[in-house]
């Protein structure tokens, strides 16, 4: 490779960062984030606080118990619009001639995805104040739930810009995402293992879902307030492979 | 500069450019002609790297378009076929994303935006979003993109499109301002501004290059046979189609 097509780190990053800054620039110009930002905030906690009061205990485990549904729904609407506007509107041509590479223009966008997903997540934190004034929550399975809180969502995040990658029409990326979100979560739920299981006993179609693709049980540990490798695994090795396929993609579109 | 070799590009069973090849040096301002559908617009995006070609090779400054995509996009400035732009960036913004993206920064990204604003007029858009520019102001806006980084070789992709009378005179001007250790080949169905504009012209049908002539030896051929450039490139055309070519 000759030196005028490299890329050092500090270009990588700084090329990251630019298309970074973009997006999360254009999500905030118009009222879209925000609707979806106060959305996700009063659904959670609201949903949680009614938990809250019924079993009267000072721990959020039934608040991360509901977030894979609900970032299931609500994270592909963030992603929907990452790549697949860009080809609508063609200026994913745009992007791409500019002296960046694929990988960078997904990094990017996907860095700004992950600044909405915190902010989804900071929505939270007058939950965790109140928990405090009001009782003695375990600090360890909060900082361990909002690890699986933020693993989880980058994870849906990824496939949701790749599925965004393929697409040029906004509703089917965010409905091909929902329903892979929804398959990544439902697999873990008890009926339906059982379900699948019963439908081909000498498979065990849902036991195996249950144990290689589920998000469950690596989402629970961490909940649960286990930090194990197999769940970090999990969640980078996936989230990197969306994020390697969605760069894939784009690469390919050039032939 | 500009070094295509047997260009080809398919998409699928159709060939869009057929075996196209041609030079452009440093200096040269050079007019792609054609009517729609003829390959101008594909054979500029493989240029830009956009699209890879077939078959062939393209090297600009050097620079191999397929092997070396990152080396040719930072001597490039391109302005797309349809000049998409971020349209619910302001204007401002938007420039100052590509330069960053180009690897401008500090008081060098300040004196080129500076430079660009002033070149393209857009002073009075600079505040406003890209969406609520006019058409003539948005094809403003995509050239200052494409030049805000100086860039050695420069393709544009249809850009008087949507510009006035007058606007389409001051870019001629603009263009022949560039001329000095640039590429320039920008591509055009208008007959007369690509005469008025280039020092030679490509002229593409069906995906094949029918002719490279330079525009005075159009003017000696119009003034040898009495009548005007415009019959003589019809004739060129004429003469050069390939049978079968219309398919």
């Amino acid at each position: 490779m000759s030196a005028a097509n490299r890329l050092s780190a500090g270009q990588f990053l700084a090329g990251v960062r630019h298309v970074a800054a973009r997006e999360v620039g254009a999500a905030f110009d118009g009222a879209v984030a925000y609707v979806y930002l106060i959305a996700f905030v009063v659904l959670s906690n609201s949903i949680f606080m009614n938990e809250f009061f019924l079993g009267g205990r000072a721990e959020m485990r039934a608040f991360f118990e509901l977030m894979p549904l609900l970032l299931a729904f609500f994270l592909p609407a963030v992603t929907m619009r990452l790549l697949a506007e860009e080809r609508r509107q063609r200026t994913l041509e745009l992007l791409l001639t500019l002296p960046i590479v694929p990988l960078q223009a997904v990094l990017g966008k996907y860095a700004a995805a992950l600044v909405l997903l915190l902010l989804f997540m900071a929505g939270s934190l007058p939950v965790v104040a109140m928990l405090t004034a009001l009782g003695d929550p375990d600090p360890g399975l909060i900082v361990s739930g909002y690890l699986g809180l933020f693993l989880l969502g980058a994870m849906f995040l990824a496939f949701g810009l790749f599925l965004s990658s393929l697409s040029q029409d906004q509703i089917v990326a965010f409905v091909t995402s929902t329903l892979l979100g929804f398959a990544f979560v439902l697999t873990g739920e008890d009926r339906v293992v059982a379900v699948l299981d019963g439908l081909w006993p000498a498979a065990g179609v849902g036991t195996l879902l249950y144990e290689s693709f589920s998000v469950a049980p690596h989402y629970r540990a961490l909940v649960g307030g286990a930090v194990t490798l197999p769940a970090l695994l999990y969640f980078g090795l996936f989230s990197a492979l969306f994020l390697w396929l969605c760069a894939l993609v784009l690469q390919r579109q050039r032939a | 500069m500009i070094d295509v070799d047997h260009a080809t590009k398919d998409y699928g069973p159709v060939r869009a450019v057929d075996d196209v090849s041609f030079r452009i040096a440093a200096g040269e301002i050079v007019g792609f002609l054609g009517p729609n559908g003829a390959g101008k617009s594909t054979l500029l995006k493989m240029m830009s790297t956009w699209l890879a070609p077939s078959a062939g090779a393209i090297r600009i400054d050097g620079h191999d378009t397929v092997k070396e995509p990152l080396a040719v996009r930072r001597v490039l400035g391109y302005l797309t076929e349809h000049n998409a732009l971020y349209d619910g960036m302001r204007v401002d913004r938007f420039l100052r994303f590509c330069g960053g993206a180009r690897g401008l920064s500090g008081a060098r990204l300040q004196e080129r935006l500076d430079w660009v604003v002033q070149a393209c007029t857009l002073g009075a858009v600079l505040g406003k979003r890209v969406n609520q520019c006019s058409k003539g102001f948005r094809q403003r806006i995509g050239v200052a993109s494409a030049l805000l980084h100086d860039p050695k070789v420069i393709l544009l992709d249809e850009p008087t499109h949507g510009l006035d009378p007058l606007q389409v005179v001051a870019f001629r001007e603009f263009i022949r301002g560039l001329r000095p250790g640039r590429a320039v080949l920008f591509s055009s169905h208008i007959l007369n501004e690509v005469v008025t504009i280039s020092d030679r012209v490509l002229m593409i049908n069906h995906g094949r290059l029918l002719a490279d002539v330079p525009v005075g030896e159009l003017h000696a051929r119009a003034k040898q046979a009495g009548t005007d450039v415009e019959r003589v490139i019809l004739d060129v055309v004429t003469a050069a189609q390939p049978a079968g070519a219309a398919r």
